[in-house]
């Protein structure tokens, strides 16, 4: 497998942790408008924002371009461990991919609540409650990417393992973590509101430390996969 | 990795099971010390809401479940312990318990639950029943997932099997099934306790 191609994936991980938060602390996510905002509230952020919105958003729907790098990254390396594309594998490659299409379609929800900043305030609200729903209920198909990982990594049978297995725990951890994301869609306020500790700022850490970590641990085990460049 | 995490040792005291595992065993405890922190805190702003609400949980039904995953527990202790003396079939007998006790908790909470929606309290009446509901519901999560693992460490020791990796799985498999009951046990004082 050429070492090179497999860095530029990996490096994908990198691209996606560093302009997705750019693009979140443009649009001024960090921390979130509170679900319980009136429609008018929200129409006013948005009106007074249209530019940055717009740019941040872009910078979101960018991010969701190098998961797609990332996920192929991590899928080099599985594969060694399965010795070829097997099961768990494609699991990753599928459910990783998903987590990157999130993205694109939250980034399309945000953009319609910037686009027209004369339009009803309700109409205004919806998009942007459709953007949150989409950014931060959808916790399953990045749990499933988290599992397909760690079970993969857990049944390495290779004498030098490719991962250490604490990163297969670690994986379950991140997975654990972010359960209560579905709890958005009964609350307005508190912990369990899409602004709350463990819909926003729990499962927001975890993610991006997740993209972080393992960007270090997959690039660890490429370079040590491949001879002649340790 | 050199750091082997396939080590006999049982006779010295030592970390129970792979040192991965407790990576996610600390980790999950640093996530449940955040609901109970939260459920603190949030609690002292309103007592009141909070006692007369707790007044209406079934304390008898919740102190049985903790007898249940207390048995349970030692059911694994022990299925733990007659494997390393090579009782591969008593040792899967145990996890058969402790599975049993396991399945046990979950109708338990069935029921509990259905006595409570029937009432009229659901995870949308008060702060507290979005607390009793959500983190009974995470951590009845975290038993299913036990028993799970529970029946794969019977799939693995019912072969006879007693080897030092087995042993090893055993234990690993111990150690999340010990969270899940202390878990419980936090949880039980927190929601249907604490004065």
């Amino acid at each position: 497998m050429n070492s090179k191609s497999q860095m530029v994936c990996i490096w994908g991980g990198f691209g996606f942790a560093a302009v997705c938060l750019m693009g979140f602390i443009l649009a001024g996510f960090i921390p979130p408008m509170s679900p319980s905002l009136s429609a008018r509230e929200i129409a006013a952020i948005y009106s007074e924002n249209t530019l940055s919105m717009r740019f941040a958003v872009l910078l979101i729907m960018t991010s969701a371009g190098f998961i797609c790098f990332f996920v192929a990254g991590i899928a080099s390396q599985l594969q060694r461990i399965e010795g070829g594309t097997g099961p768990y594998t494609m699991a990753q490659i599928s459910a990783g991919s998903l987590t990157a299409l999130i993205f694109v379609f939250a980034a399309v929800f945000y953009t319609q609540a910037a686009f027209r900043p004369d339009r009803a305030p309700e109409f205004i609200r919806i998009m942007n409650d459709l953007g949150w729903t989409t950014m931060l209920m959808t916790f399953a198909p990045f749990i499933f990417q988290n599992f397909a990982i760690a079970l993969c990594i857990l049944s390495d049978q290779n004498e030098t393992p490719i991962f250490p297995r604490w990163v297969g725990y670690y994986n379950f951890w991140v997975a654990v973590s972010f359960i209560p994301g579905g709890m958005l869609t009964f609350f307005k306020t508190g912990p369990f509101a899409w602004d709350g500790l463990f819909v926003w700022w729990v499962p927001f850490t975890m993610f991006f430390g997740w993209y972080v970590l393992m960007f270090f641990i997959v690039r660890k085990a490429a370079l040590t996969g491949v001879p002649g460049t340790t | 990795m050199r750091e082997s995490t396939l080590k006999p040792q049982a006779a010295e005291p030592h970390l129970p099971g792979e040192t991965g595992v407790w990576m996610f065993i600390i980790g999950d405890v640093v996530i449940f010390s955040l609901f109970f922190g939260v459920f603190i805190y949030y609690r002292a702003a309103d007592v009141a809401l909070y006692a007369a609400s707790q007044l209406t949980l079934n304390q008898v039904l919740g102190a049985f479940n903790t007898v249940l995953l207390l048995s349970s527990s030692w059911f694994v202790a022990l299925a733990v312990h007659a494997a390393r003396h090579a009782r591969a079939r008593l040792s899967a007998r145990l996890l058969v318990a402790a599975a049993g006790c396991g399945i046990g908790f979950v109708i338990v909470k069935y029921f509990e639950w259905s006595e409570k929606i029937g009432a009229g309290y659901t995870l949308v009446t008060n702060d507290f029943f979005m607390y009793y509901f959500l983190l009974t519901g995470i951590h009845l999560l975290h038993v299913l997932i036990g028993i799970g693992v529970l029946s794969f460490l019977w799939s693995v020791i019912v072969k006879g099997d007693t080897s030092e990796n087995t042993i090893v799985v055993l234990e690993s498999g111990a150690s999340f099934w010990h969270l899940v009951d202390i878990l419980w046990i936090a949880l039980f004082a927190l929601l249907y306790l604490m004065r």
